[in-house]
């Protein structure tokens, strides 16, 4: 195996993972929901350069942090913010080859979805990808989230993978935080000293780095009121139909004054054209208070595009990129109007 | 329509039952008492100079055993080509690519040994890397190797007909391009290996090998050891398709481990190891030429192919001949001229994959037909089917083809897949993001020659019958790897000696039940498939003359059948035979009372009257092919051919492509198994499409592997496959068993370009370089529209 050796520590509530964060931090610590990211980083590499993703936690042969290994923007993982380095980040060595890992399996309060009063959902961090693909609440009102989770990876992954795990590792290409970002999701993080609440937008800052403090855990993720006239959806393009990781990702939400329109509101999404995902702020400013007919979809579509900041890379040019945001969200746009309007 | 009753039937697989449950034993499954594990340390650069390798610390670990570098190893060289022996067990004087083995380890776990690889300290001068093929042959390109001038590792220059003349008849002429990517094979299974000595010096490894007659003369002589001491076993293996046709470092690492240890040492690939090693499809870069007449009918075929094979020839050489030589059929064509180089390059050495050398060249051929036939205003399948061989003739390269269905091939396709309708007639292209296209293909049954030269016999097999009565084992040193090849032994064994499949065991994989030269060229039906006939057939001959001795008939009269001994001649009196039988077996119950005498009882009382029996065979082709340097590389006894229609769709504003359909003809003589013909001919399209439109290795600037994982190198998912649609058809070779010849590399030929011409119809533009990924055609598709616009 290669695999560095850890042990696995197996709490039962919220709070007593969060006394084993703190406890262990000085250890190196680790959190494990699925398994599905964190495995994969913490294989040793045969070369060290082959390290798919050199802004997760490339370890050095000996060990210790990669502070000698280079990685270059345009050749290694697109999702690593372009100015390039991953040096910054991995202040502490053990991170990166932890010597426990607190595996989240069996805290029940961490499962769930579930219908809130004031309409809203909210979704255990440990639930796996497959539940959420199953979940008819999730297909019919935030239907974004649904997409996202038919996306990724493969059967066996998403019986494995969870949300909080998705959200948590912070990757640009994430298939459920694209759509959650959309869908203005907000993360519930606790610590054994605090519990906060972030938009599910601010929380990456860069690929596979997040405002996640040490000893702090992803424990809900709330999906607002689905509201009258609204609408979603998430088309993930990559290169096969399974088991890929985006070339480009766009969700859209969608909310009209009344049928026929003006928006009253929008909110699009993209995956894997910047170190982390990034919410286009412009297409709100051209599409809010409109009527939508076509031009304007067109415009929005351009504008989005202009939000992107893609790099180019092994899976895609950046010129490719921005044109598929074009592409993409002009077509989402409107699929989600036509699903807005038939619903009535 | 045939009296078989065992062959050309859909009979399960002999392995099964044991693959589907688990049971099956591949070689990483293997563990022997005292087992030590090895690590390799693998170059982390692609070209420098080894100023020293300092092994201290790793030695001094705790539960090290050995290390291992080519100061233990020696530097006899080895490689795949007598003529180009260009590798050695571990680097000593350069290292020539990321991956490249230095040093090796064996150490009482893997942790261990991979730390203790970790420890080894090499000092480097680093050199100026080549990673470009199409100029790795340019003057002041820093050199590889010494022993290839410039970069070049093999040459050839052909020129059959006289293209001139060909030219000078030629209605229409046009050039086109072809590139592709250095590839993977992505079997499932990763390289393992297990190794271990004995007291008297025997050597004993099992691997996952694709050749283990091979792979058994590699290993006696780099580490000098007589021939006869090696023994080379070949468990179950998940897939080979060409790359673990060779003996590799890794195998000579890990034996070389096992005689300094006195212990069995294993190892097993990372998948990342899989792709370092790589020894899969090379990068092509082709350029042709062709000619046609205003009827449609090739006049010449003027080639020119530079193959990028990274860092060591390794099947280098045959793979350079075979981009020429198979594109001399399946259509008529008097003149061809091919100059092909094969170049070295500081990335992981090519070797042979699926459809060996020729798959791009077929590619790009195939392409120009169309493209010609749109000119023409033609139909591409009537072009086709204007230019196809028929049986009995030979191609300008001295091929002779005794068996070809390449026209009913084609017409079953087009036919299946209501061609007439979806296309039009005139070679014009549909467009709007739909289309069709067809291509055709052409391979060997078998390589002609051994790949060292020599009159061997390319198969043996040695058909014991069970002493007790009853049952048989076929021992054969071929290599089942996944394609099935057992289950044609027993097939064919149980058809000849009228047993059930049950009744027939199968021992292969291991060089020392007989000599094969292994699964590779598309052999093993054909080869091994022979001298199994005939060693079932001596077998039968022994059982019968000594039961016919007995009761005094003549043993032409007698034949097996369904399990029992049947007469030809009237009723025989076999009651003596079955009296000895009964009296041997008080006790037993359900014994024999029927009136046939049983096969049990014959095999029995044969070897009460002449002791063992056994059956042996031995197949080698007879000589093939012209005088002319490298006429052996392309001959075979027979040849496969296909035809394929593929049916695409295209997302006119992403370049997303979604494959709705691929109907398949293949020619493969004659059906032994029915559904692993068609198994094969699914493989094949979907390894083939995955290369067309996916698959390919990519290298940053400093010759690293970017997509060394099988998340990043893409290969077809089943969601990515369309419904196959697979026709057999079967021109009975008179050179094959029962008319068989092969299938599993053929139906891969014509994929590639059936696509690439289905895009086409679909979109209107031509893309020259592969995989064909969404981004490429988008590009392609914005380049025709800025050209317009
Ligand atoms: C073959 C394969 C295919 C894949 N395909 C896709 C794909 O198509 N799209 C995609 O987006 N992803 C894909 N992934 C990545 C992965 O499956 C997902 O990101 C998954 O959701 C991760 O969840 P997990 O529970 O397995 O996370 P883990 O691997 O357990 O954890 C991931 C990271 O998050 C941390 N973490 C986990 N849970 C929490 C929590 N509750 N609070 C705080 N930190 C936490 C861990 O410490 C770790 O750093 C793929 C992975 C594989 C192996």
């Amino acid at each position: 195996m290669l695999l560095p050796r850890f042990d696995v520590l197996v709490p039962e509530t919220i709070d007593d993972a969060c006394a084993m964060l703190a406890d262990y931090a000085d250890d190196g610590v680790r959190i494990l929901a699925g398994g599905t990211d964190l495995l994969v980083d913490l294989r040793r590499p045969i070369i060290p350069q082959h390290v798919p993703r050199c802004d997760g936690c490339p370890t050095h042969p000996e060990g210790q942090i990669a502070t000698t290994i280079e990685c270059e923007p345009s050749k290694s993982d697109p999702l690593m913010s372009p100015e390039g380095s991953i040096r910054t980040k991995l202040a502490d060595p053990k991170s990166a080859a932890p010597a426990f890992l607190v595996s989240l399996h069996k805290i029940d309060q961490l499962k769930g979805i579930e219908l809130l009063p004031s309409g809203g959902l909210r979704i255990g961090a440990l639930t796996t990808i497959s539940e959420i693909e199953r979940s008819s609440e999730i297909r019919k009102d935030w239907t974004a989230l649904a997409h996202g989770a038919d996306s990724l990876g493969s059967p066996l992954v998403r019986n494995r993978g969870t949300l909080g795990g998705n959200i948590a590792n912070a990757r640009p290409a994430a298939d459920t935080v694209i759509p959650t970002i959309a869908l203005g999701g907000k993360l519930t993080l606790q610590s054994s000293s605090d519990t906060r609440t972030v938009a599910a937008g601010d929380f990456p800052t860069g690929p596979g780095l997040s405002v996640l403090k040490p000893g702090e855990i992803v424990t809900d993720i709330h999906l607002p009121t689905p509201s009258p006239h609204s609408g979603s959806a998430y088309y993930k393009m990559a290169n096969r139909k399974a088991l890929e990781i985006s070339t480009v990702g766009v969700a859209v939400w969608m909310v009209l004054e009344k049928p026929g329109g003006p928006i009253k509101d929008v909110r699009v999404a993209l995956g894997a054209v910047g170190p982390t995902p990034i919410l286009a702020k412009s297409v709100g400013k051209v599409l809010i208070g409109k009527v939508p007919t076509d031009e304007i979809l067109v415009q929005a579509a351009k504008a989005a595009a202009g939000d992107a900041r893609p790099i180019d890379d092994h899976r895609g040019s950046a010129w490719y990129r921005v044109q598929m945001v074009e592409q993409l969200t002009l077509r989402l746009l409107k699929s989600v109007l036509s699903g807005i309007e038939n619903d009535r | 329509m045939s009296d078989y009753r065992i062959l050309n039937t859909r009979a399960p697989r002999v392995d099964a039952v044991d693959k589907a449950t688990g049971k099956a034993i591949y070689t990483d499954d293997l563990r022997r008492p005292g087992m030590l594990y090895a690590a390799i340390l693998h170059s982390p650069l692609a070209h420098a100079r080894i100023l020293n390798i300092d092994t201290s610390r790793a030695e001094q670990l705790p539960g090290v055993k050995a290390v291992v570098t080519y100061r233990e190893a020696g530097t006899t060289p080895y490689g795949v080509s007598p003529a180009r022996y260009d590798e050695t067990i571990f680097c000593h004087d350069k290292v020539r690519y990321v991956g490249d083995e230095i040093a090796a380890v064996a150490a009482v776990d893997q942790d261990t040994a991979l730390e203790a690889v970790r420890l080894i300290k090499v000092d480097f001068e680093e050199l100026p890397i080549v990673l470009d093929g199409r100029t790795a042959m340019d003057e002041g390109q820093p050199l590889l190797h010494e022993m290839h001038k410039n970069n070049m590792c093999a040459k050839v220059n052909w020129h059959f007909g006289d293209i001139e003349k060909g030219r000078k008849e030629s209605h229409i002429i046009r050039t086109d391009h072809l590139s592709s990517k250095m590839q993977d094979a992505a079997f499932m299974e990763p390289q393992s290996i297990l190794a271990e000595t004995e007291s008297n010096g025997n050597l004993t490894m099992w691997s996952s090998t694709q050749a283990p007659h091979y792979v058994q003369r590699t290993l006696a002589m780099a580490l000098n050891i007589p021939l006869h001491k090696v023994r080379v076993i070949k468990p179950a293996v998940g897939g080979g398709f060409g790359p673990k046709a060779s003996c590799s470092s890794a195998e000579l690492a890990v034996c070389l481990l096992a005689m300094k240890t006195g212990q069995p040492v294993k190892l097993t690939f990372d998948r990342e190891q899989v792709f370092l090693h790589s020894r899969a499809r090379h990068q092509f870069f082709h350029t042709m030429t062709t000619g046609v007449k205003k009827d449609g009918s090739l006049s010449f075929l003027e080639h020119k192919c530079i193959l990028d094979g990274g860092a060591y020839a390794s099947f280098g050489i045959a793979t350079v001949y075979y981009s020429g030589s198979l594109l001399g059929g399946p259509y008529r064509l008097k003149n061809m001229k091919y100059d092909g180089y094969r170049v070295v390059t500081n990335k992981p050495a090519c070797g042979a994959q699926r459809g060996h050398g020729a798959v791009i060249a077929r590619a790009l051929f195939e392409v120009q037909l169309d493209r010609i036939a749109e000119e023409l205003g033609m139909d591409p399948i009537e072009l086709r089917l204007k230019n196809v061989m028929e049986a009995g003739e030979t191609t300008c390269n001295e091929l002779y083809v005794s068996s070809f269905g390449m026209r009913e091939a084609l017409e079953a396709v087009r036919d299946s897949a209501a061609w007439k309708n979806k296309r039009s007639s005139s070679g014009k292209i549909r467009g709007g993001g739909k289309g069709i296209g067809a291509a055709c293909g052409f391979f060997v049954s078998g390589a002609g020659y051994s790949i060292y030269r020599s009159r061997t016999y390319h198969c043996t097999v040695v058909t014991k019958v069970d002493e007790v009565g009853g049952g048989v084992t076929v021992n054969s040193g071929s290599a089942d790897i996944g394609q099935g090849s057992d289950t044609v032994l027993a097939m064919i064994t149980a058809e000849e000696l009228g047993l059930s499949l049950d009744d027939v065991q199968v021992a292969s994989g291991d060089s020392k039940l007989s000599v094969d030269l292994g699964a590779y060229s598309s052999r093993t039906t054909l080869m091994t498939g022979h001298a199994c006939r005939e060693a079932a057939q001596d077998a039968k001959r022994q059982i019968l003359e000594a039961i016919a001795g007995k009761m005094s008939v003549a043993p032409e009269t007698l034949d097996l059948k369904d399990g029992f001994v049947v007469s030809l001649a009237g009723e025989i009196d076999f009651s003596e035979l079955r009296k000895e039988y009964l009296q041997e077996h008080k006790g037993f119950v359900d014994l024999p009372d029927g009136p046939q005498l049983t096969f049990a009882e014959a095999s029995r009382v044969a070897f009460l009257e002449l002791g063992t029996i056994v059956g042996t065979g031995k197949y080698r082709p007879p000589p093939l092919g012209g005088s002319f340097k490298g006429a052996a590389v392309g001959t075979s006894p027979a040849f496969g051919c296909s035809a394929q229609v593929a049916e695409v769709s295209v997302d006119l504003e992403t370049g997303e492509i979604t494959m709705d359909k691929i109907t398949g003809a293949h020619d493969c003589g004659f059906a032994i198994n029915v559904t692993q013909v068609e198994g094969q001919m699914h493989g094949s399209i979907m390894m083939g499409m995955g290369e067309a439109l996916m698959e390919e290795i990519i290298y940053d600037k400093k010759g690293r592997i970017v997509n060394a994982n099988l998340a990043e190198y893409k290969i077809p998912t089943a969601l990515d496959v369309p419904p196959l649609d697979a026709i057999i058809v079967e021109s009975n070779e008179p050179h094959g068993p029962y008319g068989a010849k092969e299938v599993g590399e053929g139906a891969i030929m014509p994929v590639i370009p059936t696509i690439l011409n289905a895009i086409y119809d679909a979109t209107g533009v031509r893309i020259d370089e592969l995989p064909v990924t969404p981004e490429r055609l988008m590009a392609a598709m914005k380049a025709k529209k800025d050209k317009k616009g």
